[in-house]
Order: structure tokens, then sequence, then C-alpha cells
């Protein structure tokens, strides 16, 4: 049996950049107060949801960024002790109990997707809301999105595919030819962040 | 009272230096969350004077050691002092990478897990090397007797080992695709001669401000050598800049063209031009024979270039950290919060960033001068107890120019 490559379709027809899957995330992954593991970009003016052009000749784009879980990780080079890894299912992950803190992994990201905990994490309510299985991440450690490893691992799927109110994102296996991802990278363009750096993201922006 | 000045040196210093332990213990205390440092420019100020120390460490050693590979007798007098700064600042270069980790509990965990793949590894490995070797390389000098064949393989070990150190540094930043002005193969070339001449410069300020102390007396004509050799290594590092810059502008390629100009125009310029000019001005000091006969201005040189170099390990680092590859809005959550009511009023701007922005706070400022005043101690005691003739003559105190 081929081994899993985790990866996620996120269809750009469909995203209405209601910034669910960011505060669905936030949520189920315990993320705490000015962090974000999960963001909608708008690919357009200079502003959130503002577009590009002037009236009546506009265009606007949002842009779902996470973890893009490479499979050439430039995070996962750099990191000097490990605690960064790919692991055996294709996902970019984190030891939080190994990592120095150097912030290394953060430099080396080309879509600054990994947020560091500058502060003790701070959450209102005063209590952690994540749901369990959730890693625990002390001040002075990076995070990122796992791709909700408890409940992959659980046989669920990521909690912001679950949650998107317009059903943009679908995840799966991309080694599986079966898969949703897979037929719908083999059906319609995709697009991957940044081609051009080389990191070959699992994560494909459908047009 | 003839060690006045030497005792109160000693004393500033350590108050200092205790200042900034207090510092410390105040970050440790509260996180890097009091620097100014968040999630877009991520390393800061620390970074900045790691590189910088590494390269005043390599290029000391660099000089020292070719005065014995390359037989340059007139160099000698140089050697010991300049191990002495380099192992000085190495030290001071490895205390800034401790004082940026989120989490110096775990330091450990780069050498009970380390993993070869990262740069930062390869550069542990290097330091301690090259550490080893200074360490070993001052003790033979101390010990003539000892004959010059160990001095020979010692040195002929450390030149490399020098070059290599700062090549490693350079490529813990220049292997990043992420980092376009970063991402070249010219940086470790660059970082290496800027090691050179900014290692050439302190050791030329340490020299002066020894012979100042009259604990070690160097040949007046040893100046004007190294000025000479100083003037050469800033028309090269000017070049490399040169060569890296017109590399970029010339094709004009979008992305790029944002981080240079950043440095042409943008919040770098006054550190990228001020460089430049801190290379010109000093070069044209001592591209003449009588300029570099006169000790005064040799110094006035090599300060100028020590706080060139400064500068350029700035916009170095900061060119490629303050724009994110993606900067679409609203940008990257910046990773500080407060509890309401603070935060409601001036959430947006606070909590995220298109581009980065960075301003080292007290805390930071107060670590940097601690851990310089601390190698300003440690060179102060180590030189004289190791360079100083056993009754110093007078000792009116270092005119620390390494602090400087």
């Amino acid at each position: 049996m081929v081994a899993k490559k985790y990866g996620m379709v996120i269809d750009l027809r469909r995203c209405i950049g209601c910034h669910t899957c960011a505060i669905a995330c936030k949520l189920e992954n315990n993320v705490p107060m000015g962090l974000f593991w999960n963001r909608v970009l708008t690919r357009g003016g200079p502003g959130l949801d503002i577009p590009e052009g002037s009236y009546p000749y506009l265009k606007r784009e949002y842009l779902p960024v996470a973890c893009q879980h490479c499979e050439n990780a430039p995070c996962v080079k750099v990191c000097p002790v490990g605690a960064t890894y790919k692991d055996p299912d294709g996902r970019v992950l984190i030891n939080y109990d190994r990592c120095i803190g150097c912030r290394y992994c953060m430099t080396a990201c080309p879509y600054n997707a990994r947020v560091f905990n500058w502060q003790e994490p701070l959450r209102i309510p005063g209590h952690s809301y994540g749901s369990q299985g959730v890693p625990d991440r002390k001040r002075g450690v990076v995070e990122k999105c796992s791709f909700c490893q408890q409940l992959v691992d659980a046989g669920r799927e990521p909690f912001c595919v679950t949650c998107c109110p317009a059903r943009a994102r679908k995840f799966g296996d991309l080694n599986d030819p079966e898969s949703e991802v897979s037929r719908l990278l083999r059906e319609r363009p995709a697009e991957r962040l940044l081609e051009d750096r080389g990191t070959r993201p699992q994560v494909y922006y459908l047009r | 009272m003839r060690d006045k000045g030497y005792y109160l040196w000693l004393g500033i210093l350590s108050v200092l230096s205790i200042l900034g332990l207090g510092a410390w213990i105040y970050q440790v205390t509260h996180g890097l969350v009091v620097t100014g440092m968040r999630n877009i420019v991520t390393w800061g100020l620390y970074i900045t004077a790691f590189m910088f120390l590494v390269g005043l460490s390599a290029g000391g050693i660099i000089v020292s050691s070719s005065a014995t590979v390359f037989n340059l007798p007139q160099f000698k007098p140089a050697a010991r002092p300049a191990v002495l700064l380099s192992v000085v600042s190495i030290l001071m270069a490895t205390l800034f990478i401790f004082v940026d980790l989120g989490r110096p509990d775990r330091v450990l965990n780069l050498l009970t897990s380390p993993k070869l793949n990262s740069p930062l590894v390869w550069d542990v490995i290097i330091i301690t090397l090259y550490l080893t070797l200074s360490l070993y390389y001052l003790y033979l000098m101390g010990q003539p007797e000892k004959g010059e064949d160990r001095l020979r393989v010692v040195s002929a070990l450390a030149l490399p080992t020098a070059i290599l150190v700062h090549s490693v540094t350079a490529w813990i930043f220049g292997l990043q695709i992420a980092r376009p002005t970063w991402h070249s193969a010219l940086l470790a070339p660059l970082f290496v001669v800027s090691a050179l001449d900014s290692g050439l410069a302190l050791l030329l300020l340490a020299l002066l401000g020894l012979d100042r102390s009259g604990w070690y007396r160097v040949d007046k004509s040893l100046f004007s050598t190294l000025g000479g050799v100083l003037a050469v290594l800033i028309a090269v590092d000017v070049f490399f800049v040169f060569s890296e810059v017109l590399t970029a502008l010339y094709p004009a390629e979008e992305r790029l063209m944002r981080y240079v100009n950043l440095l042409l125009k943008g919040s770098l310029a006054p550190y990228f031009w001020g460089e430049i000019l801190l290379a010109i001005i000093p070069f044209l000091i001592l591209v003449f024979r009588s300029n570099r006969e006169k000790p005064g201005l040799v110094g006035l040189a090599a300060s100028l270039v020590v706080i060139g170099v400064f500068l350029k390990r700035i916009w170095l680092l900061f060119s490629a950290l303050l724009i994110p590859l993606l900067s679409y809005a609203p940008g990257v959550p910046l990773g500080s919060y407060l509890f309401p009511p603070f935060e409601f009023t001036r959430y947006y701007p606070v909590a995220w960033g298109i581009t980065g922005k960075y301003t080292p706070t007290w805390v930071e400022i107060g670590i940097f001068i601690g851990i310089f005043a601390l190698g300003g101690l440690l060179f102060m005691v180590l030189a004289r107890a190791i360079l100083a003739p056993s009754t110093p003559k007078e000792s009116q105190g270092v005119s620390c120019g390494l602090t400087s």
C-alpha cells in the first residue's frame, strides 16, 4: 500500500471570505489571542475586503492561508533540533516539547504560516477551548496548522473543512487516486502558492 | 594609583553587565513579548549582533593566523591580541543566540537531538571547533618553548575554520528561498569579507587601546601596514555589495525590487547608504600612506569601518524580514495581545501587519549593552593577564574601542 499524503484543496470560486475557517481553527486547536493558524487574505486592494481597481471595474479574491504542508518543506530542513518534522502521512508537524524557540523555521517559511508564542498564551474566555488531544503549547515555542491531527487521526476531517459554509475546502489523501482531492485536481486547474519557490505545497487552490 | 583607570572601567563594565543580566531575567520572566520582535520580523537586534560578532571574531583570527601560515613576520605582534579578541567575540556571539531563544531552558536540545540538516547545527559544530582551536592557539602562543611547529599546524587549521565559521553563519541566512535578499550565492563571500574588514578594524582599535594603556607595545609601522590591508578589504567589500545590488537592480524583477527599494530609498536606506558612506570615508583616509602613519587617523577609520559593518548587518537582516512574500491584507497576526479594554480601540493596527515593523525595546538594548560590556570586561581582564608585562608601567585604562 502506498503511504498516505494528506493534502487540502480549496476552491477559490466557492470561498466567500467569511473567515469561518479561521475561527473554527482557532477554536478547535486552542489557538490563543493574537495568533491564528489559518487566516483569510484578500487578494485585491490594500486592505481587508477591499477590491482592486476602481468602480465598476473591480476585482477581488479571497485566499485562505495556513501551513501548506510542503513536500519540500524549508522549515523542516532548518529546524536545528528536529522539533519540526514531516510525519509518515505527509504532514508537517511540530513536537512542542522539543522546540527551543529559535524561530529559524519562521524565517524559512515563505508563507508566514508559523506563529510564535511571544507572550504567555492568553485566552478569552480565560480557559482552554480546544478539543481533546490538541497538544499544549507553552510560551516561547512556534506553532502552526497540523491539518487537525487530533481529528484526522480519529478518522474525521480538519475542522476548517467541516465548518466551511461554502464547502470550499476538501481534505484527503493525495496519493489515493479515488479520493475527492485527487479527483478535483484531475478535473480542475489548480495552483499552489509561490510555486516558483519549489516547496511543492500539499495545499492546492482551484480556480 | 596607576591602576585607577583600569579599575574604573572594570567597575563600569561590571555594572553594565549586571544591568544586562537584569534585563535578561526580565525577558525570561515575561517572554519575548518584551522585545520588539513579532511574527513578521522574527529576528532582531540579537541576531544582528550575532552576525556582527561572528564576523569580528573570524576577521581577527584570519589576520593573525595568516601571519604564521603565509609567513608574514610583521603581523606576528598582532596575533595574540587578535586571538584574544576572537575568543571574546565568539563567546559574545554565542550569548546572543542564547538570549534570542524562546526556550533557553531547552538549549541543550541542540546537543542532545541535533539535526544535521540545519545550518544552525553546522554553526554550533563549527563554532565549538573554532573556539577550541582559538583557545589552544592562545595557550600555545603563551608557551614559546613548545615550538613553532605546533603553532604552524594550529594556524593552518584556524585559518580555514575561521573562514568557514563565517561562511556557515552566512549560510544560515543565504540558503533560505523564502528570503529574497538573503538567498544569494554571494552571501558567504560577502560575509567573509565583512568579517575581514570589521575584524581587522576592531583589531586595530584593540591594538591602539593596548598600546595606549602600555600593556602591549606594538610598532607604529604595524598600524600603517594593517591600515593598508584594511583599505583593500573595504574596497572588496563595497565591490561585492555593488555586484549584489546591480544583479538585483538590472533585471528589475518585480518581487525582488520591493526588497531592493527598501534599501535604496525605503526605511532601510539610512543603514544601506550609511554603510556605503562608512566604507568610502575610511577608504579615502587609509588609501594615503601619510594618513596611515598617524595612529589617530587609522583609529578613526577603523571605528568607522566597525560601525559601517554593523549598519550592514542591520540592512542585511531586516531587508529580508520586513516584507512577507504573501503581503496581502490583513497580513500576519503579530502575536501580542492585551486584555480589553486596552486592545479594542486599537485592535486592528496592533494585532495584524501586512509588512513588518521593528524597533528594539529597552530590554533588548539593555541585554545588548550588557553582553558587550561583559565582552569588554572579559577582554580587559584577559588582556591584562595574558598580554601585559607583569608590572604594568602605567595604565590609563583601555579606551575600550572594542565596544564601539
